[in-house]
């Protein structure tokens, strides 16, 4: 199988799987969750790569991987549907004093986890929270009580 | 003349969440996603099972033993390879087949290509190439003798390989190589 093909199957395969892997990355990355991800990358790496070490071989299968990316990100911002599929929904953590907690456990977050969020915006407490709202990137956005 | 801009005014495009806080958030996708995600799973511990069984390579699924119809060689070898990645054949051989101090292997070609045959340990003293394959002569002592086949396959699916003591009856083997 070529190699361009074998990139371009790679990233799709890791994409699915990060998405399937439970607990999104971006800011709320922990250790653990760096494990995933570079531990993935370094696996696939050998299939892609083979026994071909030549700079044609790594020019080629980067190019593959890059149009494979942009492709995903106009198909993204193309179709609404697409963008959920491959980045998810903004959820609801905490509302109005109340966890939406069906929904942390899905997500596998905890209260800390929104309390490390709310702690960076300067809130000292979780009864200052009015909404905590998991967005698309992992990022958990905190508007405060305050801030109506 | 001032520059023109296109522009279009602000809708309410992002569905609201108690009619205060526009988030976008949509829980019945969700609901979905999670549904498809936890089928998913299962299908994820399938593989992974299957996996270990061997049944796409390197398991107990995988190792097979084959001998010819009248016994006179017997074959370790997987029938799941993996693509580009090395394995061994062994072929056996019943020291009956032992004839002259000589011991006559032919392979089929599809012992070179697609399944990358690399090495035959011992080294053959003659290899002729006919007949839709290779002929391999060895030294041999009238004992049991094995033969091995390093191969690291080149193409992906299903390859025949064919096997024959000249004399003998010919073993087939059905060998499919993952990607």
């Amino acid at each position: 199988m070529s190699g361009v093909i074998r990139a371009i199957l790679g990233y799709y395969f890791l994409v699915f799987m990060m998405r399937i892997a439970g607990r999104r990355p971006g800011r709320q990355m922990a250790p653990v969750d760096f494990i995933l991800v570079f531990f993935s990358g370094g696996l696939i790496l050998t299939t892609t790569v083979g026994d071909d070490r030549s700079f044609v071989n790594a020019a080629a299968q980067i190019a593959a991987i890059c149009a494979a990316h942009y492709m995903l990100v106009v198909l993204r911002s193309r179709y609404p549907a697409m963008g959920r599929i491959v980045d998810g929904t903004p959820l609801v953590l905490l509302e109005h004093g109340r966890w939406r907690h069906k929904v942390m456990e899905s997500m596998l977050i905890e209260d800390a986890d929104v309390m490390s969020s709310a702690r960076d915006q300067g809130v000292e407490n979780l009864e200052q929270i009015d909404y905590a709202i998991l967005e698309r990137n992992g990022q958990i956005s905190v508007i405060t009580k305050d801030s109506e | 003349m001032p520059a023109i801009h296109d522009t279009r005014p602000i809708e309410d495009s992002v569905p609201k969440i108690n009619d205060e806080l526009a988030v976008g958030s949509d829980l019945q996708f969700q609901q979905r996603w999670e549904k498809l995600e936890s089928i998913i799973w299962i299908f994820l511990f399938i593989f992974l099972l299957l996996s270990l069984a061997g049944l796409f390579g390197r398991g107990p699924l995988s190792n097979v033993t084959a001998q010819a119809p009248d016994a006179s060689m017997q074959v370790d070898y997987e029938r799941f390879e993996r693509f580009s990645t090395p394995s061994v054949l062994t072929v056996r051989v019943n020291p009956a087949s032992i004839k002259n101090g000589q011991l006559q292997l032919w392979v089929s070609d599809s012992l070179v290509k697609p399944l990358g045959n690399q090495r035959v340990i011992p080294q053959p003293e003659r290899s002729e190439l006919g007949a839709g394959g290779i002929t391999y002569t060895f030294p041999a002592f009238e004992s049991s003798a094995s033969i091995e086949f390093q191969m690291q396959p080149s193409a992906i699916g299903k390859s025949e390989l064919k096997m024959r003591i000249p004399g003998n009856s010919e073993l087939d083997l059905n060998i499919y190589v993952m990607p």
